[in-house]
């Protein structure tokens, strides 16, 4: 469980997030939507502990995040190409992340045989650089490498962005089948409006760092989107 | 177009995010700068006294002349391993409506402007006055100046032309090269004498003044040399060929693996030096960082004098060390957030960045070893330093990389390269130099400079002892700085 309480983060006088109160249950697909700054890298920023706010507080599995290092074991995230070792293979990447995790040379085998079919024959194998390949490559590695120690809780800041289709569909297929069959819990981030109402059951959007609406998914919620966003 | 042209190139100078930042490494460097030029200038304007000197037999002028080919030699060579490719990011004018033919000129012409031009005409304007004018009158030792300059700038555009030239045809660069060692082959056992050949060539020229047209012809053939390579090669990917690395996989090192979260640490760290430009430079670098003491050993003068060889001392043992430890987490910028987000006990990986340190020192100190052919000594000496470096200073570096706040870009080289370096930085160099010889003093005054070096060293080894207190330390201030860190390193 995640539990967010009188958050603020103020940059030059300027409130960039201000959320009184949230929470985000265990097994709970969770989307955040907004226009460009909103908040929502800044939001999964202090979720993640990479930003300290200027008051308030994050607590993951009832540990504030700020003061403990637990969660980490349970929480697995990507938010930008910052999170990659950009000077490795994306195996070296792989086994760099599979040693700090203790996980072993098996695990690391079943993680490449489950992500064959994600990384489409084009990260693998390679004998490149992560520097070196595309961005939407980049962003497979990242989301891949954020799941290979299968963690209770994941974060993902715009993760369709820069996918190709297939691998956008496959994604969405993939985080649905987490949540749903190993109750894992997401936090995702997109500008898709159709592809987050599909992967998740709660949509909270964020405007100038508050919560302007808080929707449980049902058949309605694209339309009340569609209508948010083509006023603002 | 052009005026565009400019004004962009002078907004990517004046909004360089280096310029901006750091306002007393500019004033250093500018100060440097002027000093550099000053002394240029100097040499120019006693040029004329320099040569009756050196050789007063004969015609001063002649001789000049005789430099100039060696000069100009020189400069190219010079050029081609100094100056940066000039960079105008084309892609983002190639898709609009703009001629190529001046998108090529503008890129041909900017070298014009580059600050090697300027630095000979310190020397060649009072050498007009001094020598030339003396010998031809003023209006032909305008001229004189004239060509002279042109044939500087056809340096500028032939350097910048065969730079380009090495990334698609390596062979011509390395048959130039080829070229060139033949002549310095040639001049060495006195079968040709380049200063004859450039004496006879520009007499000849300033004997003949219609002659004085060719520096301006051989400018403008390098121009078109220049402009027609680049025109015919104005796609991005053609005009910067991207190194890219061919890694087999699966050889990772089995000792360092059965480390654990140590090993898998300094394999990153071992393929970040390896794999960077910027700290590749670095790397090459070290040989000479240990050559450092052969330019004192070998001279009488500076074996007694105990400040010297302590410097030379821990140069050695820990100037590797000092940019791999100053720069602990600078270096990291680029992926600092995924770091933070992993479960990594970070007071182990701040350990393992200090046996890193560590480790590079006991190999530069092993490296020096062989000095011990200028006495017991200088090994002591050495041995004492190494103490230090890894018992004292080593501890005060790492902790003060906590205060890294720039990110650094590895791509670009290291040698001159001060992106990414801040106030910290240098600061935390003063510990490195001026500790070892404040401890000294007292100890040289009071007539016992030997065990002043021993106590140095006896210092090294108490901080070895007191090495967990140090690096739980470090971690405590790193957690604290953390957020600072990141956020600084995350702006671009």
């Amino acid at each position: 469980m995640i539990a967010i309480t009188n958050l603020t983060k103020v940059y030059n006088t300027q409130t960039v997030l201000n959320i009184n109160q949230l929470t985000i249950a265990k097994g709970e697909s969770f989307g955040l939507v907004g226009n460009n700054g909103a908040g929502k890298t800044t939001m999964f920023r202090c979720i993640l502990d990479l930003i300290r706010p200027d008051s308030g507080a994050v607590s993951n599995q009832e540990e504030n995040v700020a003061k403990g290092e637990k969660w980490k074991l349970v929480t697995g995230s990507y938010l930008d190409d910052g999170f990659l070792i950009d000077f490795l293979t994306p195996e070296e990447y792989f086994q760099f992340v599979a040693d700090i995790y203790h996980l072993s040379e098996g695990d690391l085998a079943t993680f490449y045989a489950d992500f064959g079919d994600f990384f489409n024959k084009e990260v693998l194998g390679k004998k490149k650089l992560i520097r070196d390949l595309s961005s939407g490559n980049r962003q497979k590695i990242g989301i891949a490498a954020a799941l290979m120690p299968n963690p209770e809780i994941l974060v993902l800041d715009e993760p369709f962005n820069s996918l190709d289709p297939t691998t956008q569909i496959r994604l969405k297929n993939l985080l649905i089948k987490l949540n749903t069959e190993k109750g894992m819990t997401l936090l995702i981030s997109s500008h898709d409006i159709n592809h987050i109402t599909d992967v998740c059951s709660r949509i909270v959007i964020l405007h100038q760092g508050s919560i302007a609406h808080d929707l449980v998914v049902s058949s309605d919620t694209l339309n009340i989107l569609e209508d948010y966003f083509s006023l603002r | 177009m052009i005026k565009w042209f400019l004004s962009f190139q002078w907004k990517t100078a004046v909004r360089s995010p280096m310029w901006n930042k750091n306002l007393v490494l500019n004033l250093v460097i500018g100060f440097f700068l002027l000093l550099f030029g000053f002394y240029i200038l100097i040499l120019g304007l006693f040029m004329e006294k320099i040569l009756t000197e050196v050789f007063p037999e004969s015609n001063i002028y002649d001789k000049f002349n005789g430099l100039l080919l060696y000069y100009f030699l020189a400069d190219l060579m010079f050029r081609f391993m100094a100056q940066s490719l000039p960079k105008l990011t084309i892609e983002s004018f190639l898709h609009l409506p703009i001629r190529k033919n001046q998108i090529v000129h503008f890129m041909v012409g900017r070298t014009v402007f580059d600050i090697f031009n300027f630095i000979p005409l310190l020397v060649l304007i009072p050498v007009t006055f001094t020598i030339v004018t003396p010998q031809l009158g003023s209006s032909l030792a305008v001229l004189w100046l004239i060509a002279s300059f042109f044939l500087v700038l056809a340096n500028s555009f032939l350097a910048t032309f065969l730079k380009r030239l090495m990334g698609s045809k390596p062979l011509i660069i390395a048959g130039i090269g080829i070229l060139f060692v033949i002549l310095i082959v040639l001049e060495k056992f006195e079968i040709i004498s380049l200063s004859v050949i450039s004496s006879k060539l520009f007499g000849y020229m300033l004997a003949h003044p219609y002659m004085l047209g060719f520096p301006a012809l051989w400018m403008i053939i390098c121009y078109i040399l220049h402009f027609r390579f680049l025109k015919m090669h104005l796609y991005p990917e053609e005009m910067q060929k991207k190194k890219s690395y061919e890694i087999e996989a699966g050889n990772e090192n089995r000792y360092l693996k059965a480390l654990g979260l140590t090993g898998s640490i300094i394999i990153v760290e071992w393929k970040l030096y390896t794999r960077n430009k910027r700290t590749k430079t670095i790397l090459y670098m070290t040989p000479i960082f240990l050559l450092y003491g052969l330019m004192f050993y070998p001279k009488p003068e500076y074996i007694n004098q105990y400040g010297f060889l302590m410097f030379v001392g821990v140069f050695m043992t820990g100037g590797m060390m000092l940019n791999y430890a100053n720069y602990a987490f600078g270096y990291e910028s680029g992926y600092f957030d995924g770091l933070l987000t992993k479960n990594i006990d970070f007071k182990q990986y701040i350990a393992v960045k200090y046996y890193i340190s560590v480790l590079i020192c006991v190999i530069c100190f092993i490296l020096t070893i062989p000095y011990l052919y200028f006495g017991v000594k200088i090994l002591l000496i050495n041995a004492a330093m190494f103490l230090y470096n890894i018992g004292v200073l080593s501890f005060v570096l790492l902790f003060f990389a906590t205060y890294n706040k720039k990110k650094i870009d590895l791509s670009r080289g290291g040698a001159f390269n001060y992106q990414g370096i801040g106030a910290m930085n240098w600061l935390a160099v003063l510990p490195a130099f001026l500790l070892p010889v404040l401890i000294f003093i007292p100890f040289k005054l009071s007539g016992q400079p030997n065990w002043g070096i021993a106590f140095i060293g006896i210092l090294g080894i108490i901080g070895l002892f007191f090495s967990r207190i140090f690096i739980g330390m470090i971690t405590k201030n790193f957690f604290s700085r953390k957020y600072i860190m990141a956020s600084s390193f995350r702006e671009p």
